[in-house]
Parts: C-alpha cells; structure tokens; sequence
C-alpha cells in the first residue's frame, strides 16, 4: 500500500486550497460580535469548505473523496435532488445486506463514518480509512495553525 | 489445420498470437505421447490478447510463456488440464510493448505430460528475440509456478519438463517468435546459445529455477503458497487471500492510529478506528467554529493574498534547488517569519535557521519558534510550516527578493540541519493531536 503519510507538499496543497476557500466567504456584514446563529451559519460553511478543499487537494484518486465531492456538489447545487442513481441502489443493498446481521456492527459504523464507505466491501474500506484518516489530520492541523494564527 | 502450413506459420513472425499458438498447439501432438489436443485448439482461438494478461493453465504442450498480456478464455480455464502445472508468468514487471508474441510457459504437475515445462523453457530460451527477461521474472515465474492454486510437486515437475524438451526444440527454433519468459534469461545466462538446450539442461535449470522461488508480483491472478495441511480448494484459498489482505491493511492502521501499539485483535482496532475518526471530525467542526467566530474581525483577503505570494513562490523555488520540499520548506519559512520580526533585515540567517530547525517536535505549541534557542532534534514539525507560513500574513510585498537570499541561505544550512523529517511525522501528529485533544 502506498504510504498515507503526508509530506510538506501535501500539507501545503491542503492548506492552500482551505485558504483560498475561506477567502471566498464573504466577509461578515455586521460589526460587532456576530449573533450565534450567524457563527452558526458560518460554521457550517466554513467546515463544508474545509471537507470540500480536502478532497480537492486529494483529487479523484481516492473513492472518499470522489464520493465526498459529489455529495458537496449535490449539497451546492441541486439541494440532493440530483443522485446517483447506481450508487443509491447498491447502497441499498449492502445496507440491506449488512441490517441483516441484526446489530450494528463496528464496520457499519465505520462505513457510516467514513464518505462513500457504504458501498465498499472491507477491504477497500479498510484502506480508504486509512487514506481518510491521514488526510484528516492534515487538514485538522492546517485548520489549527489558522487558529491559533488568528489568536495571536 | 494444415500441417503443411504450420512450418511457414511458425516463421512468420507477424502471425497474430492465437494463430501462431494454434499452429503450435496442432504441431505438438505430432511428437509427443499427449492425448489429442484439438480440442484445445479450438478454445485458442481468439483467446490470447495480447493487452490483457492472466494466468493460465494449459494441457500439455503448451509449454509457452504467457507474458503480461494475456487474455484466457474462460472456457479455458475449466479445460481438462487439472493436472497441469501453470507456469503462467504473466505480468511481471517489465513493459515489454504491444505487439510481441506470448510465448506461454506452463508446466503443471502429476499427470501432466512431462514436455510442457521443458517445452516452456525451450519456448522461452529459442523465442527470446527482443527482451531478456529479468531474472526476477524467472524465479518469480518459478515461483508462481508453485504458488498455483493447487499443490505442486516440484519433482515431478522437472521430469516431466524433460520429457518435453524434444519436442519443444523444432518447433521454438522455427518459431522466431519474441517474447518473454521466465525462462528466458536464465537459460540465455547459463547456455550460450537457444539451440543448446538439452533436456538435462533445462530440467537442471528448472529446478534452479524452483528453488529460487522469490516474491510473486501480482498481476490479476493471486497466488498463495498453500502449506502442508491446509485445505487447498479455491474457496477456501480465496478465503484466506481476503483474510491476509484484511489484516496486513489492518496493522497498516495500526501505524496510522496513534496508540494503538498494544492493542491486538480486529474488534479492538475497529473500535479504536471508528474513535479516531470520530475524534478527527469533531476536531474539524470544532476548529471550523473557532475560525467562525475568529474570522469576522480578520480579512480574509490577506490569507488570499499570502497564499497567492507564498505557495507559488514555494512551488517556483523548490525544483530549481532541487532539494526534498521538505527541508527547503521549512526552512525558507522559517527564515520569513523570523525577518519581519526585524524588520525586514537579513542577520544572521545561519544562526536563525538553526534556531528555527532546533524546534522542538511538535510539543509546544507552534509559536513563532523561531525565537527559540534550542538544540532539540531537528525534525521540522509541519506544524511549525505552518504557523510560520500563516505569520507572514503580515508579509510586504518585498518578500520575494528575500526570499530568493534566504531560501538559499536557508538550502544551505538546510542541509547542514537536514533530518527525514518523515520518520518524526506520526509522533507529530500524535503530539499535535495530544495537544489538541
């Protein structure tokens, strides 16, 4: 398996394209401390443009992040009406597949938590964790040093 | 066919596979005791394509060295050639281009007219117009052989590869034909020419060949060594490939997850897999709050604006010196942070790059550390790219002429103070994480 491990470049890429997506954001409108449901609203844009620049800076390469970028293109642009019809299908039946067990197990869980895991059998999932796992430290760490670049 | 057409066929040298094979196959039962084999010739045709490669078990004299473009009939599969051992080297490494004759080496074991190993060899070693196989190819051809799905009894095999060594002869020298084979190489490294080939000989070297038996390079089939014991029938074969190919991307994760050394057991990393991940997207939502409820006070554009000056500057400098990014990263970034600091002037850079490079690893926080003197371990922390990448949001646009000085400044000393930073990655992010958590 090809290592995950991200180097100075990936790092860079990643905290490139989060930045230049919160550039994008317009820039609050009131003074003042914003109202929590303006935080609110921002939170959210802020952690779609997060996931969004994170599987761009991956690219297609990677099943996670292909399914993550069409769920955000969905999500933008047709509000979900626009699905991929196969993809729904055969989710259906793995989800069927896998309720038959009874309980949900760990790998149920994981699938959830991981985008486009419901499809996958588990060793694909397996290895897509992994690469999701490091790409999700990365972009902890690059949103971190924000943070604490504001803070100062 | 006509028998008459074969000698011709064989010549030439831009028959298409599966006509060359065909006339092979219709050669073979002239000279050696197999049970007729026209059956198989039928299912030959139009069976081998040269882009497509797959492992293949053939009856008897095919004796051919199937190379990474092969593609079987399926129907071929179930022939009656149970007996036979598969060479089936398809696939290893080396591109050998389009359009080159597969020469198919497949011997098998047990009943198996003993020619076709010989014969495979001798296909290999005469057919050997263009490219000498590697000599990995040849034991991992070996060692596929033995890898096959079924047992494999190694003796007989080399005897029956004996046995079709005469046959193999004529028809390889009158074949021209180029290819790869395992064999290839060896039998070129151990007898001068292709002709020389004696059944002695290439026994001899099959089981020199056997005995090398060496990591098998995947190409669509999967072989897996079957040990004394264990059931051999492809269900559970196929069972116990998944099973391996599970665990090894287990312990994978294993690495990735920090902390979970000590933990053993499918049940155990799950749960601690799903915690992670879990943990790693409320960090991102957590962080994603801060930034929103930090953001409004600061432009954005700045950010915009510096990654536009930074990164392209960073992507621009880094071919032309040359170096890992990884040391020139850093170490260009240290040194910015560190001249707006003062103003701009470049003093000392030496002295500041190795005071920027002796951060510590990631346990405090990334402050500016550059202002830290320090003889840590040198391993530059990405996070520590990272804040001082972010510091220069107060940068001037009269950056890029120093940075062009410091970057080469900082190459320098850079190598003086170079460490793999990779190793250190995992405890970084463990420690940044500890941090955070």
């Amino acid at each position: 398996m090809t290592s995950v491990h991200p180097n100075s470049t990936t790092t860079t890429r990643f905290a490139r394209r989060f930045l230049i997506s919160l550039s994008r954001m317009r820039r609050p409108i009131t003074l003042g401390p914003p109202s929590d449901e303006e935080v609110c609203r921002r939170t959210r844009r802020i952690k779609l443009a997060a996931y969004s620049s994170m599987a761009r800076a991956v690219g297609s390469r990677r099943a996670w992040s292909r399914a993550l970028l069409l769920k955000v293109r969905n999500r933008v642009r047709f509000q979900g009406i626009l699905r991929n019809r196969f993809l729904a299908s055969k989710k259906k039946r793995v989800i069927k597949r896998n309720k038959a067990s009874g309980e949900m197990n760990k790998t149920d869980m994981l699938r959830k938590l991981v985008p486009g895991g419901e499809t996958m059998d588990i060793c694909g999932l397996l290895e897509e964790t992994a690469h999701y796992m490091a790409s999700l430290a990365t972009q902890v760490k690059v949103m971190q040093s924000i943070v604490d670049q504001y803070s100062k | 066919m006509n028998r008459a057409l074969l000698p011709e066929m064989l010549h030439c040298t831009d028959m298409t596979v599966p006509e060359k094979q065909r006339a092979r196959f219709k050669w073979q039962p002239e000279q050696q005791q197999q049970q007729p084999q026209d059956s198989f010739f039928g299912d030959l045709s139009g069976v081998f394509h040269l882009q497509q490669h797959q492992l293949q078990g053939f009856q008897g004299d095919l004796g051919e060295v199937v190379t990474r473009s092969v593609k079987p009939d399926p129907a071929l599969m179930d022939n009656g050639w149970p007996d036979l051992v598969g060479f089936g080297p398809c696939g290893y490494g080396n591109n050998n281009g389009s359009g080159f004759d597969i020469n198919y080496a497949i011997s098998r074991t047990s009943s198996c007219p003993p020619a076709v190993a010989e014969a495979a060899v001798d296909a290999a070693v005469l057919a050997n117009g263009r490219e000498p196989v590697v000599s990995e190819k040849l034991s991992s051809g070996v060692g596929r052989e033995s890898l096959k799905k079924r047992k494999i009894d190694k003796v007989q095999n080399n005897t029956k590869v004996v046995a079709e060594d005469d046959s193999r002869d004529k028809r390889i020298k009158g074949c021209g034909e180029e290819g790869e084979s395992k064999f290839i190489e060896k039998n070129n490294n151990k007898s001068s020419t292709t002709s020389k080939n004696s059944n002695k000989e290439n026994s001899a070297e099959t089981s020199k060949d056997n005995s090398k038996v060496t990591e098998v390079q995947k190409p669509e089939y999967i072989h897996v060594r079957v040990r004394r014991g264990q059931a051999t029938d492809s269900h559970s074969l196929a069972e116990r490939v998944r099973r391996e190919k599970i665990s090894e991307r287990m312990k994978y994760l294993q690495d990735l997850v920090p902390g979970c050394n000590k933990i053993t057991g499918k049940a155990g990393m799950l749960d601690e897999i799903i915690n992670y991940v879990q943990s790693l997207q409320r960090q991102v939502e957590f962080l994603s709050m801060k930034l929103a409820a930090v953001n409004p006070r600061l432009d954005f554009n700045i950010d915009n604006l510096f990654s536009k000056e930074a990164f392209p500057g960073c992507a621009t400098n880094f071919p032309a010196i040359g170096m890992s990014s990884d040391m020139t990263n850093p170490a260009y970034l240290q040194f910015n942070p560190v001249q707006q600091q003062q103003r701009q002037q470049q003093q000392q850079p030496q002295q500041q790059l190795v005071t920027c490079c002796g951060l510590d690893m990631g346990i405090n926080p990334p402050d500016m550390g550059l202002r830290r003197t320090i003889s840590a371990p040198v391993s530059i922390p990405e996070m520590f790219i990272e804040s001082s990448c972010f510091n220069q949001i107060q940068a001037s646009s009269t950056w890029d002429a120093d940075l062009q000085n410091l970057y080469n400044v900082a190459f320098d000393q850079g190598r003086s103070t170079s460490f793999p930073p990779q190793p250190f990655t995992g405890t970084i992010e463990a420690s940044n994480l500890k941090m955070e958590m």
